[in-house]
């Protein structure tokens, strides 16, 4: 199970998730034909998720290693806001927000009437508790980058006044994934019982399993559920196994395997949710045998994505462009798609005066599924070119440890794909924190303070794609293809979450026709 | 350690009559058997902490440490610093261990890397675990009993050679194929069983059904061991004067077997199991991934990869102390044996 790759959605980076219009097709899945096109109310959702029992967690704003306590926390506690379908930033407990004209300051207003299981209104100091709380974790800082525990304050009962050390257009992004809404001075030892303001409330908690039961009065809208049960998992097999078998209804994020022998049982849906894992190759920019620009854009050139797609992902997902944010509703499809040229990357590889005797490794891990094949497939597939690479695989932690924002050539892997900007300022600003290529662009670092401080979404777009434009033809970055997300469900569930990432976990929209 | 036991646990011919005042030999030799026991406990004992000092070596030797290993993706070097004073990871291994070892009387197995009390992570798992392989060991115990006898009885004879191929030809399997094997057979293909272990609300299994295939795919492997074992013990001790002498004499068959043979084949079949249970505390940790057992097994693995090393520890601690019972009354049952015959 990808735990890294659950560390940092709920975590650190705020993540994963949404996707977006372009490639989205609205919040739901496409249904079977024939199917009831008026939506149930009732019924019990069974749904499986990828967990570990050493690593559960209660606490909304504690590392949600785990998939399953993911999915419990998202049921009960809302965030401020929550990944979109059209815009990749959705209204959840705040209806809508606003910043001044230095984007500095953004006040959100928060929803009409929304209350806490227990009958209590929510109000604007019981969001700033939780906001100060979340920035209080050890990876608060990466959470609510930019955003100090003093800068967040409540304005009356219904605002809450976020201001950021520097001009950001995204800010609302941010306040997407982890910004889960407890009550003022909730203690920590009562936070597994703490009531939330989301769709369901809980019913009991074991073990990492738990049943939910649906929240009349949501101030999101009626839920037609009237419970879900999670069931935790330690392997994508035996999820899919359980599914098959029908112990449960739904299992969540399985993987393109379990897709594969799902084909063949009609009786069984496969949900794609387009964009959900990018896992680029990251090519050292600052020093090593691949600073050369004309290098990177050789092996951009050498690599067969659509090969790549095929064999890695199972076709269960599409070509990437080089720049990460596919799912972004501004990504730039107007970029030309670069395709596979070996003539045109032996030449540059020539005129860079390229070492094409020598063995380059590529290091790589098995976090995730995929991520090693898809080194090993890029290793033949560039020797075509003349380029000669070793596959190393590393243990996970000394991959992270040893690895990681060091390597000269590396795979590594983002779930975030609905945010062009997101991306650039985790990975590419020259000073962000995660600069996985060590990548040093004045002309890009411009283009992002553009991007984050023009307040006019026409005019941002326009920067936005300069920068697009800038990451494609020059970044360490050799994206090839974006994996989709992939649950299984059986027939008569309806409703289910289509958006990537953790776009999966809203399920206050689904419902059983049974 | 067998043989220290075999010796004192003899019954006497004829106990001394209650209220008799006791010779001072017989004091004496209680003494000294009490004594041997504490001996062969403490050396058990000594055992279990080496074992645990190695666990906290190995975990030491593993790249990366719990702070990294259980960090979040762009967590700053600082913020690692800081969890690793929370973790007590700057202090040298041995320190680290001593302090977990001086908790372990008390019942305190220490805290996890994610801050959980060891003792609650394990109490809901373990006893799945235990429930889990305490129903595989009757199972085998039984089962290889039965087909081992079965094929003593006719030494050479149809029966004898089909048991011995079949449990040769098992042995040889390793759990996760059974466990694949039995999961397609019984769940995916007719239906007839769970494929996976769901849980209650109170956090154990939620129907008796959900136990058999995790049980039979640990207790499968085990019974080609345990057939072999019990028919190699009953072909031995065939031959042994006393079982002879009863045959000679005319005794009913059945009874030669009950009261002649398998007594003396006692001590080896109890060996034989006793050494399974490592087997299959050890066999589950896979079994239990493959059926989704809320057990102990999953809890290990996740904490290898945390490199979280009490958690690490208090599992072999538990698992060892467990083992280690079962080796005790595997010896008492050899003692036994062994005395009851002569």
């Amino acid at each position: 199970m990808n735990r890294r790759q659950v560390l940092w959605a709920g975590g650190a980076t705020v993540t994963t998730a949404l996707l977006a219009a372009c490639s989205g097709n609205g919040g739901t899945s496409a249904e079977p034909a024939g199917a009831d096109a008026k939506p149930r109310k009732g019924g019990t959702l069974r749904i499986g998720a990828l967990g570990r029992a050493g690593a559960i967690t209660r606490d909304p704003h504690g590392t949600q290693a785990n998939e399953s306590d993911y999915l419990i926390i998202s049921l009960v506690h809302d965030t401020l806001t929550a990944p979109g379908a059209k815009t990749n930033t959705a209204p959840r407990l705040a209806t809508a927000w606003k910043a001044s004209d230095d984007l500095k300051t953004w006040r959100f207003t928060l929803a009409e009437g929304a209350t806490f299981h227990d009958g209590t209104p929510v109000t604007a100091d019981d969001v700033v508790w939780s906001l100060r709380r979340l920035r209080g974790t050890p990876s608060g800082a990466s959470r609510l980058p930019g955003i100090k525990a003093a800068n967040i304050k409540a304005e009356g009962a219904r605002t809450v006044v976020l201001v950021s050390d520097h001009p950001n257009a995204e800010l609302p992004l941010l306040t997407r994934l982890t910004t889960f809404v407890l009550k003022k001075g909730t203690k920590d030892k009562e936070i597994g019982k703490a009531p939330g303001t989301g769709p369901f409330k809980l019913d009991w908690f074991r073990s990492g399993n738990a049943r939910l039961v649906r929240n009349e009065d949501w101030h999101g809208g009626e839920v037609l559920l009237d419970a879900v049960e999670v069931k935790i998992f330690e392997s994508p097999q035996a999820m899919s196994n359980a599914l098959l078998a029908g112990q449960i209804d739904v299992a969540s994020n399985v993987g393109a395997v379990a897709a594969r022998t799902a084909e063949k049982r009609e009786d069984i849906r496969i949900v794609r949710r387009p964009d959900d894992m990018a896992m680029p190759i990251v090519m050292r920019t600052s020093s090593g045998p691949f600073a050369d620009p004309k290098v990177r854009e050789a092996l951009k050139l050498a690599v067969d994505r659509e090969a790549m797609v095929k064999q890695v992902l199972s076709g269960y997902g599409k070509v990437g462009n080089d720049i990460l944010g596919t799912g972004d509703p501004a990504y730039a499809k107007d970029i030309p798609q670069r395709a596979r040229d070996l003539a045109k990357a032996k030449s540059l590889l020539q005129e860079a005066g390229f070492d094409t005797s020598k063995t380059y490794k590529l290091h790589t891990t098995e976090d995730i599924s995929g991520l090693a094949e898809s080194a090993t497939l890029f290793a033949t597939q560039v020797r075509e070119a003349g380029v000669r690479i070793e596959v190393v695989k590393q243990e996970s932690a000394t991959f992270w440890e040893k690895t990681w924002l060091k390597g000269d050539l590396y795979t590594t892997y983002w779930g975030t794909n609905d945010s062009v900007v997101f991306l650039a300022s985790k990975t590419m600003v020259s000073d962000s924190g995660q600069n996985e290529a060590a990548w040093d662009s004045a002309e890009f670092d411009a283009a992002y303070r553009r991007v984050t401080g023009t307040k006019d979404p026409a005019a941002r777009a326009k920067v936005l794609r300069d920068l697009q434009r800038i990451e494609h033809d020059e970044s360490g970055y050799l994206l090839w293809g974006v994996a989709d997300g992939i649950d299984l469900a059986a027939a008569p569930v309806r409703g289910l979450p289509t958006l990537p990432g953790y776009g999966r976990v809203q399920l206050e929209r689904a419902w059983l026709a049974r | 350690m067998a043989g220290a036991l075999s010796g004192t646990a003899r019954r006497p011919a004829a106990g001394p009559d209650v209220g008799q005042p006791r010779p001072a030999g017989t004091m004496l030799a209680r003494a000294r058997r009490v004594g041997r026991l504490f001996a062969l406990l403490a050396r058990r004992a000594l055992l279990l902490a080496v074992l645990l000092a190695t666990v906290f070596a190995a975990v030491e030797l593993l790249p990366g440490d719990a702070a990294n290993a259980t960090s979040e993706r762009g967590e700053s070097a600082a913020d690692l610093e800081q969890r690793r004073a929370l973790l007590g990871l700057d202090r040298p291994v041995l320190s680290r261990f001593t302090d977990w070892m001086t908790g372990l009387p008390s019942g305190d197995l220490g805290t996890s890397a994610r801050g959980e009390s060891v003792a609650d992570l394990l109490s809901r798992p373990f006893p799945n675990t235990l429930l889990l392989g305490g129903l595989a060991l009757l199972v085998t115990l039984a089962v290889s009993l039965g087909l081992g006898c079965w094929a003593a009885l006719k030494p050479g004879g149809g029966a004898d050679r089909a048991v011995s191929a079949t449990a040769t030809g098992i042995l040889a399997l390793p759990e996760f194929v059974v466990a694949v094997a039995l999961v397609l057979v019984f769940a995916l293909w007719t239906g007839w069983l769970p494929a996976v272990t769901l849980t209650d609300s109170d956090g154990s299994p939620a129907s008796w059904q959900m136990l058999v295939l995790p049980v039979l795919a640990l207790a499968v492997p085990q019974i080609g061991w345990n057939t072999r074992i019990v028919r190699a013990a009953l072909a031995d001790e065939a031959k042994a004067p006393h079982v002879e002498s009863a045959v000679i004499d005319g005794l009913p068959r059945h009874r030669v077997f009950t009261h002649h043979l398998l007594p003396g084949a006692m001590p080896t079949i109890a060996a034989g199991i006793a050494t399974s249970t490592g087997m299959l505390l050890g066999g589950a940790v896979v079994v239990e991934t493959i059926f989704n057992y809320p057990g102990i097994g999953s809890v290990l693995a996740g904490a290898v990869a945390d490199r979280d090393s009490p958690v690490i520890a208090g599992v072999v601690a538990v698992t060892g102390a467990v083992i280690t019972g079962v080796l005790l009354l595997a010896d008492l049952v050899r003692a036994w044996a062994s005395g009851g015959r002569t």
